[in-house]
Formats: C-alpha cells, sequence, structure tokens
C-alpha cells in the first residue's frame, strides 16, 4: 500500500466568505479514508481573493480522492474544489 | 539549488513489477540527488543483509519513510539534476480513478521514462500507461528496457522487446524513430550513468544522456488564447472577475476576449496574479481578471476565455476521439451516454458511433464499427455533447483536447479529442 499526496484548492463563495470559518468546515469535512497534511494555506488570488491550499493524503488503492473531493464540495461557503497535484509518497 | 538550470517534470512509468521504484532510486544514486546519510544506512543495510538487498526501491522506501515522518510532505525528495537539467519525478498513483484528476489537474509532466522489463515484454498495463502519457500530453519519451541482467543481456530478447513496445508506440501516435530504447538494468545499474560493458553491442545514449537529450519544453505562448474559467465572482468596486489557470496563449490588459460556450463578450481591465496587477497572463499563471461588459451570471466554471474573433474557443455539436476503456463491468454500446470531465467543463456525452475498434499489435483498425467495446479495448468513437461544451482537437490545443469519462463513482476511460464538428 502507497499513499498519495493531494492537493486540493478550495475557492471561497465570494470574495467575503471568513476563511477561518472555511478551514474549520474543510477540516471537519474531510472523510477518514483522508488525513490532512499540514495547515491549510492561504493562497492570494487577484482583487482580494484568497483560494485555500489543503493537501491530503489518500491510499492509492482506496479508489481515488473523489470521496474526499465530494465532501469538500458539499461545504456552502465553498465555491469549487479542484486537485491541482497529486504524488506518490 | 541550481535555479538557472530548466526544469522538468519527468514521469516514471510502467507495469508495476518492472522496476520502477528501482529506477528511480538508482537514477537518484548515480546523480548524487540522494542525500549522505540516506545513502550511509543504505550501505550498512546493504552489509547485513547481504547482496541480495542490494536493491534500490530501498532508497526510494527510506525517503518515502523520512517524508513520512515530517509534518509535511516535501517533494523536494524526488528531485536529481542532470549537466543540462533539473528534474522533478511525478510519481503517477497506480489506482485509475485518478486517471481523472490527472487529466483536468494541473501537475503535467514534461517526459517520460517508459520501464518495460525485458523478461516480461509489453503487458496490460503498458499499453494503458503509454495511451495515457499521450492523453497527458507527454510527447517526450525515453524507453527503458529494464531488468537486462535477468536476460543475461541478450541482444535478440532486447529486440523483440523493443519490437513490441514499438508497435503499441506506432497505434498511440508516437514515432518509434525518434525514441531511445535503452537495455537497462536499474539492479545493476548497466547504462545508467554510463554505457555498460554488460551490453557491448548496444551503442547508443546512457540513460542519463539521453534525459540530457530532451528538448526544452516550451511554453504554448503562440497558440490561441485559452483560460478556463474556475469560478466568477463579483467584487464591489472591481465588478465580474472570472479566475483560472492560463493554459495557452498570452491575454494582455485591453483585449477583447469571449466566453465560450457562454458567448459573453467584452474587454480586458485588468489582470492580477498574487494580488498584484499584471500587464499580461502567460501559461501556467494563475489568475483573476475583471471584464468590461460582463455580469457575473454571463461567465461559469466550464466555460473557456479567448480571443473574440475567428480564434475563439470551439463549442462542439460532435466530436470524435480515440479513447481507452480503462474499467467497466460490462460492453459500451452507441446510446451509452456518462459524464466527460475536460478542463473545467463536466458535461454529460453521449456515445453517437463506435467507429472503429484499434488492433494494440499493429495499430491497424480491427474492427469497423463494432457492436461495443469493453475493459482494455481502445477505440475511435464519435460523440455528442448534450449540453454545449468547449473542446479542441489535441492536435491543435492538446491542452483542451484530453477527456477522461466517468460513471458509477469510476474513470471509465480516457480519451483525446481527434476532430470537432462546430456548433454554429
Amino acid at each position: 500500500m502507497s499513499g498519495v499526496a493531494a492537493t486540493i484548492k478550495v475557492m471561497p463563495a465570494d470574495a467575503d466568505t471568513d476563511l477561518n470559518a472555511l478551514k474549520e468546515a474543510i477540516k471537519a469535512a474531510i472523510p477518514a479514508s483522508g488525513k490532512l497534511n499540514g495547515e491549510i494555506i492561504e493562497e492570494p488570488i487577484a482583487f482580494g481573493l484568497k483560494a485555500l491550499m489543503v493537501t491530503v493524503i489518500v491510499e492509492d488503492d482506496e479508489g481515488g480522492i473523489e470521496p474526499v473531493e465530494d465532501a469538500l464540495n458539499e461545504i456552502p461557503e465553498a465555491e469549487s474544489v479542484s486537485v491541482i497535484n497529486l504524488d506518490r509518497i | 539549488m541550481a535555479a538557472e538550470k530548466p526544469h522538468m517534470n519527468l514521469a516514471v512509468i510502467g507495469h508495476i513489477d518492472h522496476g520502477k521504484s528501482t529506477f528511480v532510486g538508482r537514477l537518484m544514486f548515480e546523480t548524487g540527488a540522494v542525500p549522505p546519510h540516506v545513502i550511509e544506512k543504505f550501505k550498512e543495510e546493504a552489509k547485513l543483509k547481504g547482496k541480495e538487498s542490494f536493491a534500490f526501491a530501498w532508497v526510494m522506501d527510506s525517503l518515502k519513510e523520512e517524508r513520512e515522518r515530517g509534518i509535511t510532505i516535501d517533494i523536494a525528495h524526488k528531485r536529481f539534476d542532470t549537466e543540462k537539467y533539473y528534474f522533478t519525478v511525478v510519481d503517477c498513483p497506480g489506482h485509475r480513478d485518478f486517471v481523472k484528476n490527472m487529466i483536468t489537474g494541473a501537475s503535467q509532466a514534461d517526459a517520460a521514462v517508459l520501464v518495460v522489463a525485458a523478461p516480461d515484454g509489453v503487458m496490460a498495463q503498458t499499453k494503458e500507461h503509454i495511451f495515457l502519457s499521450k492523453t497527458l500530453g507527454i510527447n517526450q519519451l525515453i524507453v527503458a528496457i529494464n531488468k537486462m541482467d535477468a536476460v543475461k543481456y541478450d541482444e535478440a530478447r532486447y529486440k523483440e522487446v523493443i519490437e513490441q513496445v514499438s508497435a503499441i508506440l506506432k497505434m498511440i501516435g508516437f514515432k518509434p524513430d525518434e525514441i531511445p530504447f535503452i537495455p537497462t538494468s536499474a539492479f545493476e545499474g548497466d547504462n545508467i550513468k554510463e554505457n555498460s560493458p554488460n551490453t557491448p553491442w548496444y551503442k547508443g545514449p546512457s540513460i542519463i544522456q539521453a534525459l540530457n537529450n530532451l528538448k526544452e519544453p516550451e511554453k504554448p505562448t503562440s497558440l490561441p488564447l485559452r483560460i478556463p474559467v474556475e469560478d466568477a465572482y463579483t467584487i464591489s468596486g472591481i465588478g465580474t472577475v472570472p479566475v483560472g489557470r492560463v493554459e495557452t496563449g498570452i491575454m494582455k490588459k485591453g483585449d477583447a476576449v469571449c466566453f465560450m460556450p457562454s458567448g459573453a463578450t467584452g474587454e480586458v481591465k485588468s489582470i492580477e496574479m498574487h494580488h498584484e496587477e499584471i500587464p499580461q497572463a502567460v501559461p501556467g499563471d494563475n489568475i483573476g481578471w475583471s471584464v468590461r461588459g460582463i455580469g457575473k451570471n454571463d461567465v461559469r466554471r466550464g466555460d473557456v476565455c479567448g480571443p473574440a474573433g475567428d480564434k475563439a474557443p470551439t463549442v462542439a455539436d460532435e466530436f470524435t476521439g480515440q479513447i481507452v476503456v480503462l474499467q467497466h463491468p460490462s460492453a459500451i454500446t452507441v446510446g451509452y451516454t456518462p459524464v466527460f470531465h475536460s478542463h473545467t467543463a463536466q458535461v454529460a456525452c453521449m456515445f453517437m458511433s463506435i467507429d472503429k475498434k484499434l488492433d494494440p499489435k499493429t495499430g491497424q483498425p480491427k474492427e469497423e464499427n463494432p457492436a461495443f467495446i469493453k475493459a482494455g479495448d481502445a477505440a475511435i468513437v464519435t460523440f455528442k455533447p448534450m449540453k454545449p461544451m468547449v473542446l479542441e482537437p489535441a492536435k491543435e490545443i492538446p491542452q483542451l483536447g484530453r477527456f477522461a469519462v466517468r460513471d458509477m463513482g469510476m474513470t471509465i476511460a480516457a480519451g483525446v479529442c481527434l476532430s470537432v464538428k462546430k456548433k454554429e
């Protein structure tokens, strides 16, 4: 069994979304098949908008990162969720 | 670290037991990328257990342990330098469900090393991996015919395996004549750094020389502008701001742009990256840009921003694609309508006609208009999107010409777009 580290970019619902609350919601939403790696990082995009970068580790043979993506997509304050990097560890 | 050298993402692909980890371990060892304390530990271990434990996979395992101990994954562990480039190894996840993320995501490999074990030759997974590399836009390939020690460095066997691999490469659109094939033993270190006395019949480059011979990846700035929209925001005092990553082309302040399939048009008022205004955006830039003349509801995720006029993004009424079926519980027939993921778009598309099934051995069509296709098949299929979507022929704009097919929570197939019937 080997792990896969996925870097997931979560965009807030709007420019005024409380990012700390969103971070907590992300931490709470990550299903048992995934493990949060390190801190959730704020990345400036444009015009005051910030993305949250979340690194989650899942098992390679557990069937992908989809369950994590789906769970994060359920968060009302998250506008979009995209996996931007994958790496076997 | 050698910041002046050009950087390349290198994917190492191949069947699960063909020695990928040993290969990467050996490569990092020979290029001096393994930290001295790991090598020391490695030597001790080897001494303790005798020569049979002298597997370079061990180096990779130790690095993995190191990383797992740390709080944060540090991908710097998988970097190595040659004279000309510095490389980051892209270690592709094995599970097929990650294919969707590799197609829609950002981590693109610039080149790949395909590892094929000489005793086994081409396996089902080898074909799949070569196809996926092409789908993912990797055009530069090096083929290592590995585990040559296990076939007593037999040139005849080496040539047999080359023939098998070449047939698949041809089918998928690579040119075998332009690809270096190298007999290696990652375990023994043959032809990794220098040409080995064990293969006196081989006169070509070593793996490291072949890596140096790769062409430097170019940013696709000369292609028409394409920015798949990730999200659109309304920001007070600014207006409508789409965000996304530039895939191809250049966007400058003042440009007239359009958003397809929505059809909205406007003028670029300002572009920001990392909260700083920039005069122009190039491929790879993650930007937000404000556009005069559009409202928030005129543009949405899945739209593609491009130049207004005749180079606008192509909206597909129908398209033809070459796909490989990765997994499906039964048979796929005409009428099947799964969800296609391409750039930021997700649109259901119907299998209109299954035009050809391809023979993996010759690359020739094996069957015209087959009644069905199933897992493991490669085929040419015509699709109809159920809602308007932007897709480009991969030959013209590869970044917008690949897709993953999803159904039942699985990645069913991966494909490239061959041609598009434009929606008028």
